[in-house]
């Protein structure tokens, strides 16, 4: 199979798995205590007049399929209603928006942090294996991932803020200052993101470290490292060309699958600290009922985890030959 | 006849038994020898200790109004009182029954629908094998923690409704991960020679191909229970956890509610994330340890 047809092949089936969430999103939503329909028709918080109007545009009023379809086709014009507590407001305006955009800051670079540091230590434990370096990093990995998220958020914010007074307790940037330029407020903004990044990042930092090593490992058994070492490489060379090239190849689509984890670890680290992300937003949303938001942001968290996915696996695919063959 | 038969059936049944002690004696010789194991092993006997003795240490009724709100830790009370003056030390020896009924059945329950899609899976293969992994795909890509969220608010905050949820969505590494071993197990002569002979599918399924799986299926529980203790640690401090029974996420949710942070007390902080922290551990270091033994792969390298 070439490289388009395993491109294609993942693309459909990503189509599929968005498809099979859409129709999860939809039951998940119909079923709840209080559903949609229910929701619309009976609370005090929507008015009569928008009331009806959102009765005709999902068609609240027909049956199930009727409605499946009329969501579907809602979708496709990007249409997902509007929330039930901030009255009046469309649902995709609340997403896709500062709270997306400060969600992805937080995630991303709390991901770059955790990957680069994991790949880094990965590699000096795998070489240096059975050490006590290698021991120690080890046993600290099994540790961080064993913590609750939340609560090393709490302990940090307990140190360094409430403590040393180093950094903000709360939000992304302080309240009530006018920032005289863009220079100012990227520096606020950045000085609130310092502890929930580090947050985040430590507990992604296990699991990578772990999966580094453990792949290093299995790269220092190939073949081909031992043609390397009888070609007289130095170590520096073996370590870093050889095998740490080939080890990034898994890391990377590791990265795909674990957006989910992300997206668990941001919702707790936002709440702990006020950051105003979809992480927060669901928490505020499961509290309030806010059922239109909880569906939207659920079905835009699927598409950007199955978009994840397919580009690691296409950029693997691309960066690795033998998987276009095995594929 | 039937007597020779019943004679060849004993003592095939005595033989693999005798394998099978023969095995568990090899592991539990490599495993004492891995300090980290051992010491996995002893973080989780010390907690199922605590659960079991809560009753008979705990000096007060964790849900009981004893004393005023937020007193300091005292000799009375060891870590304080919360908000509305219950025993925060008393909740803590409590909360190692949440916790751990938690941890191992979400991660049975777990484990045991992954074992099934995978073997399933990867023992038919064909339009099922298609479909079964399209919903596994559909479950990794669902964001967890929010449909936990989600789940638990639907079908209620009780402290089995939360062990469905989290098994219900943790399942799927395990079912991948049988699945492949499941297709590389099938193609081996035995499981030939056994359908030779007409064995049945159930029973190449149950018999050859299952006790292969099963070392992996059992490191994928014990790594199952970490996830599944920090799930519900999490679930129970954003409030969706079983509210009447007291546990280590809702004693934090508390000290977030009550302030602790600002005012600084960290007696209501520490300790409960330390438990959870050092239970996860246990199990962490178990897992990694029994991952060295039972991965030969790994053996080797080394």
């Amino acid at each position: 199979m070439g490289f388009k047809e395993y491109v294609g092949k993942r693309t459909l089936q990503g189509f599929v798995t968005i498809l099979l969430a859409i129709t999860l999103n939809f039951i998940l939503f119909r079923i709840m205590p209080g559903d949609p329909t229910r929701a619309v028709s009976g609370d005090p918080r929507v008015d009569t007049a928008t009331r009806l109007a959102l009765i005709a545009k999902f068609g609240l009023d027909r049956p199930l399929f009727e409605q499946f379809v009329l969501y579907f086709y809602n979708l496709l014009r990007g249409e997902m209603g509007i929330s039930f507590v901030q009255i009046g407001r469309p649902v995709v305006s609340i997403i896709l928006g500062r709270k997306m955009v400060n969600t992805l800051v937080l995630m991303g670079s709390s991901m770059f942090l955790a990957f680069i540091l994991g790949i880094a230590v990965g590699v000096v434990a795998a070489w240096r294996r059975g050490t006590k370096t290698d021991v120690s990093f080890v046993l600290l990995s099994l540790a961080t991932y064993s913590m609750p998220v939340f609560w090393f958020g709490m302990l940090l914010l307990m140190l360094l803020s409430y403590h040393l007074h180093l950094v903000p307790i709360a939000g992304t940037i302080t309240a009530g200052v006018a920032h005289p330029n863009f220079l100012a407020y990227a520096a606020d903004y950045l000085h609130h993101l310092i502890a929930p990044m580090m947050t985040l990042a430590v507990s992604f930092f296990g699991g990578y470290f772990l999966f580094m090593r453990d792949t290093i490992l299995d790269v220092f058994t190939e073949d081909y490292m031992l043609t390397a070492r009888a070609k007289g490489l130095s170590d520096r060379k073996i370590l870093f060309k050889h095998a740490m090239r080939n080890a990034l190849l898994p890391m990377v689509s590791l990265m795909g699958v674990h957006v989910t984890f992300l997206i668990s670890g941001a919702t707790l680290t936002e709440t702990v600290f006020s950051w105003d992300g979809l992480g927060r937003l669901i928490y505020d949303s499961v509290r309030n009922n806010d059922y239109p938001v909880l569906q939207g942001i659920f079905l835009i968290m699927a598409v950007l985890v199955v978009i994840a996915s397919i580009s690691a696996d296409i950029a693997n695919a691309y960066l690795d030959p033998r998987i276009k063959e095995a594929a | 006849m039937v007597q020779s038969s019943e004679v060849a059936e004993g003592s095939l049944m005595e033989e693999r038994l005798s394998i099978t002690a023969r095995r568990l004696r090899g592991f539990l010789s490599l495993y004492r020898r891995s300090w980290i194991g051992m010491l996995g092993l002893l973080f989780i006997l010390a907690f199922i200790a605590m659960a079991l003795i809560a009753p008979y240490v705990a000096p007060y009724d964790p849900r009981a109004l004893v004393g005023l709100p937020f007193r300091k830790p005292s000799a009375e009370f060891p870590l304080g009182t919360d908000q509305v003056g219950r025993d925060i030390y008393s909740q803590l020896i409590w909360g190692s029954r949440v916790s751990l009924m938690v941890g191992l059945l979400a991660s049975f329950f777990g484990v045991a629908i992954g074992t099934l899609i995978g073997l399933v899976s990867g023992y038919y293969k064909g339009p099922l094998d298609a479909v079964l992994m399209r919903i596994t795909d559909l479950f990794i890509t669902v964001p967890n923690l929010p449909l936990m969220l989600i789940l638990a608010a639907i079908i209620g905050r009780s402290m089995w409704n939360i062990i469905f949820v989290i098994g219900f969505l943790g399942w799927t590494s395990t079912a991948r991960m049988v699945r492949s071993q499941t297709l590389s197990i099938k193609e081996r002569p035995y499981v030939e020679a056994a359908r030779s002979v007409g064995a049945r599918d159930r029973q190449i399924l149950w018999r050859h191909i299952l006790p292969n799986v099963f070392p992996l299926v059992f490191a994928n529980a014990i790594v199952g229970i970490v996830d599944a203790i920090l799930a519900e640690s999490g679930l129970s401090f954003l409030g969706l956890g079983d509210p009447t029974k007291p546990s280590w996420g809702l004693i934090l949710r508390y000290a977030n509610e009550a302030g602790a942070l600002a005012t600084g007390r960290w007696w209501f902080i520490i300790p409960p994330g330390l438990c959870i922290m050092l239970v996860a551990i246990g199990f962490a270091f178990s897992s990694y340890s029994l991952d060295q033994i039972l991965n030969p792969r790994l053996r080797e390298r080394r």
